[in-house]
């Protein structure tokens, strides 16, 4: 196997670069997640908030011809599930995981449902991606401007969201709403907080930051649907929270090892020799499933503290007991 | 103590208007959530119908097409007990960890290890008995797919990771190992496709008799009393019933709670294994890549619907069994595409959830 196409001096920007490309869609997801998990609702709908607005961003791009379109429909789109996740996690206050998984369930059906109907067995046209967007100036810095500032306009759009997600949760009065509706609910509840207001806007916020990674997965990388595209990238982005300790900055870290697995594998595959290689491309595509088990099995293992939401994935009933 | 564990939801603390402590308000409160399971499901069905008629379906014509097409005769019906076969195993299995509220969905994973071993035992393994082959195959089946759940558990027990990721995440690894192991060693040499050999004949099911379903099916109605037994009447079924209301409270009370989640996990594993191994000594035949369109999935709907009950989790699998046998049926005569009964299912569990909900507030 040829080494050097992979770990090489002229190989390690163009992965580096596919590395932060193939991060985003999981690190949306994972971010608004956390923040989700902050308000103390374990959200387990991620992956059908992500395929929804996968679909939605598909559609809008397919028949509008605009992409920025479909963004802001996958936005939508992944807002539409989180309407049903708060509809139940806060509303009727039914088991999370349960409402969760459903959801999951759900989405894949309508989105395969939809789309056999709409466009039948023949797979519709694939369109351009997203282009790329050299920042003047700043791309122009050796290494780093080819890794970083050479990125589709979403990328940029992705490391803001994921900066204000962390700068909202740590330095403004809502952010703090947050996390005293996670932790101390009851207390929340005493200081004037409504618990059930704060965990629906969260769920909503998750939902439409999952939808946007679903929307740059279709609109930025691929140009195309398939049935369950998302592959389990919601499910990776549940893990990454646990890895990242709740933490945003700490959780998008944790999405760009995913995304560098993902983008180590596809790089070793083609220079292994695909399917002639000695050593089974399976072992690649089930690497970063893999990788993402160890890393939090790692991560819950050495974490000191208890990072976890005290009150996650319990509904808070008001007047009923607190622990 | 008959204390009811009842419901698809049951928050942490039990609702005292719900867990009635005597027999009698037992059965009538499981007469009650019966009730609202029927509506849920009918009102599922409904649901259904107006994305029939979205369709351009007749949604009459539709779900009239699905009644004959699976219970209509004799033949029809068998193939909804093949259907129903692995649903039921690997639903028992789910019904006892969701009892436990431990949240097994790496059941399709589970599965696909089953099948995996236990088919390369029945492949390799010189027994030209079938009284012997088939117990045998069961067994491995059953124990591969014990193991991996068991990964689940000891990672639980000892480190605290999440069930839900681990045991999804899990699902990929073994379908990419089931993968690779029908393209390279297992590979059938002269076929095409990336398929083992056809198993040998000690190591195909027998069908029962007078039905054309393998008599998989006849050890999951077998499983049936002794699940409900052991859950009833022994203290590794009470303490996971307690576990499932107070993980806390059943630590205290002296339970080793780790040991017994990673319990809970070899057992749904180890059902859903053999759900696996008996899909490739039954239908399939052999390994392929795609022994299973979704089982160990729609099996969390299955154990959900069934509310964690043995006897619910037959009926639940027949009604989900045929349901997806529907899809295939108005998929030929409506053109309407077959993943809407996903949709159907997932609705079925969600309108539970809200039947329940209404119904305690008018308690």
């Amino acid at each position: 196997m040829n080494w050097a196409a992979v770990f090489g001096a002229a190989a390690i920007i163009p992965l580096l670069n596919a590395s932060i490309r193939l991060a985003v869609p999981t690190g949306l997801a994972a971010v608004g997640e956390s923040l989700c998990q902050r308000a103390g609702v374990l959200n387990l709908s991620l992956e059908g908030m992500m395929l929804s607005g996968a679909y939605a961003a598909f559609l809008a791009t397919h028949y509008s011809g605009q992409p920025w379109l479909g963004v802001a429909a996958g936005v939508g789109g992944g807002m539409f599930i989180g309407m049903l996740m708060a509809l139940f996690s806060v509303t009727l206050k039914t088991e999370q995981v349960i409402n969760g998984i459903a959801l999951v369930l759900l989405a894949s059906g309508l989105t395969s449902f939809l789309h056999v109907r709409l466009f039948g067995v023949t797979a519709p046209e694939r369109f351009d991606p997203m282009g790329k967007l050299e920042i003047p100036l700043l791309g122009a810095i050796p290494g780093v401007g080819s890794v970083v500032f050479d990125q589709s306009p979403l990328v940029y759009l992705a490391v803001v969201l994921i900066i204000g997600v962390w700068w909202t949760l740590h330095r403004t009065r809502f952010g703090l709403a947050v996390r005293a509706a996670g932790d101390r609910p009851g207390a929340a509840d005493a200081a004037g907080i409504s618990v059930d207001r704060v965990r629906a806007a969260a769920i909503l916020a998750s939902g439409a930051m999952a939808g946007l990674g679903g929307a740059v997965l279709v609109v930025g990388q691929l140009g195309l649907f398939a049935q369950n595209v998302t592959a389990g990238r919601g499910w990776v982005a549940i893990a990454l929270v646990i890895f990242g300790r709740w933490s945003p900055l700490r959780v998008a870290a944790g999405a760009f090892l995913f995304g560098f697995t993902d983008a180590l594998q596809l790089r070793i595959q083609s220079a292994s020799g695909g399917i002639e290689s000695d050593i089974p491309f399976e072992f690649f595509q089930a690497l970063p499933y893999l990788v993402t088990i160890v890393v939090v099995v790692v991560a819950t293992a050495r974490a000191r503290d208890d990072a976890q939401p005290e009150s996650l994935g319990v509904p808070y009933i008001k007047g009923a007991r607190s622990s | 103590m008959t204390t009811t564990v009842d419901a698809v939801d049951s928050p942490d603390r039990p609702d005292p208007g719900r867990t009635g402590t005597g027999r009698a308000a037992g059965w009538s409160s499981r007469l009650g959530s019966l009730g609202l399971s029927a509506a849920a499901i009918a009102a599922a069905f409904v649901l259904g119908g107006i994305l029939l008629a979205l369709a351009g379906a007749n949604p009459f014509q539709a779900y009239a097409d699905m009644l004959s097409g699976t219970f209509g005769s004799r033949f029809d019906f068998s193939l909804v007990l093949v259907e129903t076969a692995p649903l039921l195993l690997i639903g028992l299995g789910l019904a006892v960890a969701f009892r436990a509220r431990v949240w097994n969905i790496g059941a399709e994973g589970q599965l696909l290890m089953g099948a995996l071993a236990g088919g390369a035992f029945a492949i390799y393994a010189p027994i030209n008995s079938r009284a012997v082959m088939i117990p045998a195959a069961c067994l491995v089946g059953a124990a591969a797919g014990g193991a991996w759940g068991w990964v689940v558990g000891f990672l639980r027990a000892r480190w605290s990771v999440n069930e839900v990721i681990s045991s999804l995440l899990l699902n990929y690894v073994a379908l990419r190992t089931l993968e690779y192991t029908i393209r390279k060693p297992l590979r059938d040499p002269v076929g095409f496709q990336p398929v083992s050999e056809t198993l040998p004949d000690p190591a195909r099911l027998p069908d029962v008799p007078g039905l054309r379903v393998h008599i998989g099916l006849l050890i999951g109605l077998g499983l049936i009393p002794v699940v409900a037994y052991v859950m009833r009447r022994t203290p590794f079924g009470f303490h996971t019933r307690m576990m499932g209301l107070n993980r806390d409270a059943t630590e205290a009370a002296g339970v080793r709670t780790g040991r017994l989640i990673t319990a809970v996990m070899v057992v749904s594993g180890a059902f859903a294994g053999m759900a696996g191994i008996l899909q490739v000594m039954g239908p399939e035949s052999r390994l392929t890549g795609n022994i299973s369109p979704g089982f160990g999935f729609t099996a969390i709907i299955v154990a959900l619907v069934a509310r964690m009950r043995p006897v619910g989790v037959l009926l639940a699998a027949m009604l989900i069994g045929a349901l997806t046998l529907g899809g295939d049926v108005i998929q030929r005569t409506q053109q309407v595409p077959r993943v809407l009964t996903i949709v159907i299912q997932a609705l079925f569990v969600l309108l539970i959830l809200v039947a329940d909900r209404l119904g305690r507030r008018s308690r």
